[in-house]
């Protein structure tokens, strides 16, 4: 039998074969589609119960052994962007903190406005990198960011600059959960994809942010990884 | 004998002693299944609700309106402009005795003005006992789930001294075990179930800062209630608590800390000082914020359950 991590999340479910490293990714709602039949399975995320066991374990810990066992470098913080919480987690002192009653520091946030301007995710990564200059969006709360976006857009501001704006606005949503002297960051999750994000945060942060190959994966890797080196 | 709401402490010593019986209105919110209209905090705003809808039957109220529970003013007005006797009771924040005689001679004036001091001995051999249920839960005799119910009925005394006597009578010392020693810290949880789900992974809370409290405090005559109720260290500035907070984690030998704190509540901004006194002192730490009544959220189980393996991993 093979080792699997299967990582079940909000929005998407991950699975990962630890012998081939192969990934398959599913709606959240789709899980049992992908999920690898008669083998030993090593499950985290908010359905990690849900998913026949061998082992689960919290996301928050899957992280932290996912991307020391990814990443060549030690990081200070881990940034997981995840779509219904973001999770900041200090590897000097093992603490975490999480951000689950809020929307705007989550990957909701910018589906929420990817959606109003009628783009894709990876559209908005794209555009970020056109605009001159971001459009000023200061509000910390979804609804009232996405009402900014609004009035930019009526000043003349171009989808793109209220793009940019927007991660920076999410950037520096998120930096309020970052300890201080955090100098560099592995950013983890879906959202980690998207490198108008990732700009965002270098910006917002003045810090080096590390993105693991494929950084929706880690996760499901890192709980493998828990597994293995636990001697479980 | 009139049936007095109380928002938050208030010494439970005075109303008996003057024949009328205490109720913590706080103790009708976990299990009442009411969405509050508006609201800041949803403690407040549901005894406020409550007792406007009939569902709580005071006779008068008591209304902690300075130290401890700031929200708790206006909420406190709203039932007494529909018509229930209220008073409002302060703490002094710098815990001068002088200024928490006065408050405490204002209180008494309101309950009748009469003491019968026979009630002060009566109020604190229940407190001792209740005390013992706490010392016994941190030496691993008794479930936490099961001292917290006694700890945090001492704000009233269960609203009935010989109810209370039963019910601390009526606990189960059939041993304890969990893996890692908590401190709860802060307000005490709105979710019901969170003792148990705690005793469930193995999580044994040794300390639970506000219903320690409840029964630190007391006294067998009006002038030692005046001096031990002036040291409520939730009312007293942060500096204060804290360092009761670092006797009572040393003592009781705790390996974590839980801060539970309310959504819109001042003790909120709170956390990052405490966050950063006793991480210093080599404690971790975990913040939950609680909004509404429930059973324990699934986002909140997974922050402890994550909390419990990062122990582990200490």
């Amino acid at each position: 039998m093979t080792l699997y991590g299967f990582d079940v999340g909000s929005r998407a479910a991950k699975c990962f074969n630890s012998e081939t490293g192969g990934v398959e990714i599913a709606d959240s709602h789709d899980w049992r589609d992908i999920l690898p039949k008669g083998q030993e399975i090593i499950s985290t995320g908010y359905f990690r119960r849900e998913v026949p066991n061998i082992f689960n374990l919290t996301e928050i810990t899957a992280a932290i052994y996912g991307v020391s066992y990814l990443l060549d470098s030690e990081v200070d913080v881990i940034l997981d962007i995840g779509g219904q919480d973001t999770k900041v987690i200090d590897t000097t002192t093992n603490e975490f903190r999480m951000n689950d009653r809020c929307s705007a520091g989550t990957g909701t946030f910018l589906e929420f406005i990817a959606g109003y301007l009628g783009l894709t995710l990876s559209e908005m990564g794209r555009l970020h990198f056109q605009a001159k200059r971001a459009a000023s969006i200061n509000s910390t709360c979804s609804v009232f960011a996405h009402t900014e976006a609004i009035s930019r857009l009526v000043e003349g501001h171009s989808k793109a600059e209220v793009v940019r704006g927007v991660h920076i606005a999410f950037a520096r949503k998120i930096s309020q959960m970052i300890p201080p002297d955090s100098y560099t960051i592995a950013l983890i999750g879906g959202t980690a994809k998207n490198p108008g994000v990732v700009d965002a945060f270098s910006k917002v942060l003045e810090a080096k942010i590390i993105v693991p190959e494929n950084p929706q994966i880690v996760n499901a890797v890192g709980a493998v990884q828990y597994y293995l080196q636990k001697g479980l | 004998m009139a049936i007095v709401g109380i928002t938050a402490l208030v010494p439970p010593e005075i109303v008996y002693a003057t024949g009328n019986i205490p109720i913590d209105i706080n103790n009708f919110v976990p299990k009442s299944g009411v969405v509050p209209r508006d609201k800041l905090c949803a403690w407040t705003a549901l005894w406020r609700d409550l007792t406007l809808m009939g569902q709580i039957k005071l006779d008068k109220l008591v209304v902690v309106a300075g130290g401890d529970c700031n929200n708790a003013l206006v909420d406190g007005e709203k039932i007494e402009l529909s018509g229930i006797d209220t008073h409002y009771f302060t703490y002094p924040f710098d815990g001068d005795p002088q200024v928490m005689r006065h408050e405490i001679d204002k209180l008494l004036e309101f309950l009748g003005g009469e003491v019968d001091e026979s009630q002060f001995k009566i109020v604190t051999d229940l407190k001792n006992a209740a005390s013992d249920i706490d010392s016994e839960r941190t030496a691993m005799v008794v479930k936490s789930s099961d001292a917290f119910e006694i700890m945090v009925s001492g704000s009233d005394l269960a609203g009935s001294l010989s109810g209370f006597k039963d019910k601390i009578d009526s606990v189960k010392k059939e041993g304890a075990s969990g893996d890692f020693r908590l401190a709860l810290l802060g307000t005490p949880p709105i979710y019901e179930d969170f003792h148990g789900f705690l005793d469930s992974l193995g999580l044994h809370v040794v300390y639970d800062e506000m219903p320690y409290e409840f029964l630190r405090l007391g006294g067998k005559s009006l002038d030692e209630v005046t001096r031990s109720y002036a040291d409520y260290t939730f009312a007293r500035n942060i500096t204060h608590r804290i360092t009761l907070l670092k006797s009572e984690l040393q003592r009781r030998s705790v390996d974590g800390i839980i801060h539970f704190h309310q959504f819109a509540c001042h003790h909120k901004l709170e956390d990052p000082i405490l966050r950063e006194a006793l991480c210093a002192e080599g404690y971790p730490f975990i913040t939950i914020e609680a909004d509404l009544p429930s059973v324990t959220p699934q986002q909140t189980r997974l922050r402890i359950e994550a909390f419990k393996e990062r122990l582990g991993d200490l």
